[in-house]
């Protein structure tokens, strides 16, 4: 019993050995290590020169993409809100140029569908409450993963192909209100695409975070396969 | 199995598949760097002040040592180079795929998803890369002086 043990264990060394000396080998292949480092130096310092001159060129540190929901948005820009019809100046020239104009659009547009300065992240309840409005959802995820199921109405614009889907999109008019969502939380595509979106000129973007995942869970209304 | 794997046409192959695919690469990263600092961002796994580090120099190495594998100028170092890079890549989508996230891969530029089809891809390329360690390709390579 405890010869067959040394003996299979035996086997199992020797390959472990073999595998050691291949690594040792790999290791000591006459790779010449002061090469790579120049390599890895020059190549760095071209690109650190070349995002310094490129008009396209990154920070260097970035910045983290935070998801302003709706709600903390509120907050933030709420008393920017109150500030400005209070302004006399402001006010005045308004008036000034084009009164009737003025009037006319504060009339129309209710606090809630100011222009966004960038898309805005919505939870599950907000979402429904959109949906109920008749607005625009637009499924980032694949065709598989849309066939399969997908909110009620929505719009399949697979993110990795939107290339492809330029027709659709621009049947959509600019200042709808959009809904972007795609699996659930862990999931970016519905991020990036709102982005695609805000810089293409669609001007309101939400974000649904949470995705298909809680509006399923939800049982709010789907079209589904199954 | 060895004489096969050390011919030298196999290995000039290699060479030329793997410099030709890490120039592309870079290129396509290179064109939008903004682009490629959120796909390093999206895998969760660098702290977010040196992710731009990594998109400014990154597809920089990779196009150099593309260039210099396709010239056949230091063909060990620079497999080398490039393999260690496929092992990041593939430790950050195993880990990626093993949390769940779908997100964009980030290799191509724009229009890749993570998934097992990149962990093969990166698989190949590494061993690919191993043997030129290993080998080395001297076909129509150009020739610089070693003072070595």
């Amino acid at each position: 019993m405890l010869k067959q043990y040394v003996q299979t264990n035996q086997k199992v060394f020797q390959l472990i050995l073999k595998s050691a000396k291949f690594g040792l080998n790999v290791f000591n292949m006459s790779v010449n290590y002061i090469k790579i480092i120049a390599i890895i130096i020059v190549s760095s310092t071209i690109g650190f020169i070349y995002n310094a001159l490129n008009p396209k060129g990154i920070p260097l540190i970035k910045e983290e993409r935070i998801l302003v929901f709706e709600e903390e948005q509120a907050e933030i820009t709420d008393p920017d809100l109150n500030n400005t019809p209070v302004t006399e100046k402001n006010a005045i020239e308004e008036q000034i140029i084009a009164p009737s104009e003025v009037n006319i659009i504060k009339e129309e547009i209710p606090d809630a569908v100011r222009e966004f300065t960038k898309p805005v992240a919505i939870r599950l309840s907000r979402a429904y409450q959109l949906y109920n409005q008749g607005v625009i959802f637009i499924d980032s995820r694949s065709k598989e993963e849309y066939a399969d199921g997908h909110i009620k109405g929505a719009i399949n614009i697979p993110f990795y192909e939107s290339e492809k889907y330029e027709d659709i999109l621009n049947k959509i008019d600019k200042n709808e209100i959009i809904i972007t969502y795609c699996s659930g939380k862990d999931c970016d595509t519905s991020i990036l695409h709102g982005d695609e979106l805000f810089e293409k000129g669609y001007k309101r973007i939400y974000i649904f975070h949470g995705g298909w995942d809680d509006w399923l869970e939800a049982g709010y209304p789907v079209d589904s396969k199954h | 199995m060895k004489k096969l794997l050390s011919n030298s046409y196999l290995l000039f192959f290699f060479r030329i598949l793997l410099g030709f695919l890490f120039i592309y690469a870079g290129a396509e990263k290179i064109s939008d760097p903004a682009g490629f600092s959120t796909s390093i961002s999206n895998y969760k796994l660098l702290p977010i002040y040196t992710v731009n580090f990594f998109a400014i120099t990154m597809p920089w190495i990779e196009i150099v040592a593309g260039i210099l594998l396709v010239f056949g100028i230091a063909v060990k170092e620079n497999a080398f180079i490039i393999n260690v890079m496929l092992i990041v890549f593939i430790v950050a989508i195993s880990i990626s795929l093993a949390r769940g996230l779908s997100i964009d891969c980030g290799c191509f530029g724009k229009g890749n998803q993570i998934g097992i089809q990149k962990l093969i891809e990166n698989t190949l390329m590494f061993f690919a890369g191993v043997l030129l360690i290993l080998y080395d390709s001297k076909i129509l390579a150009l020739k610089v002086n070693h003072s070595e």
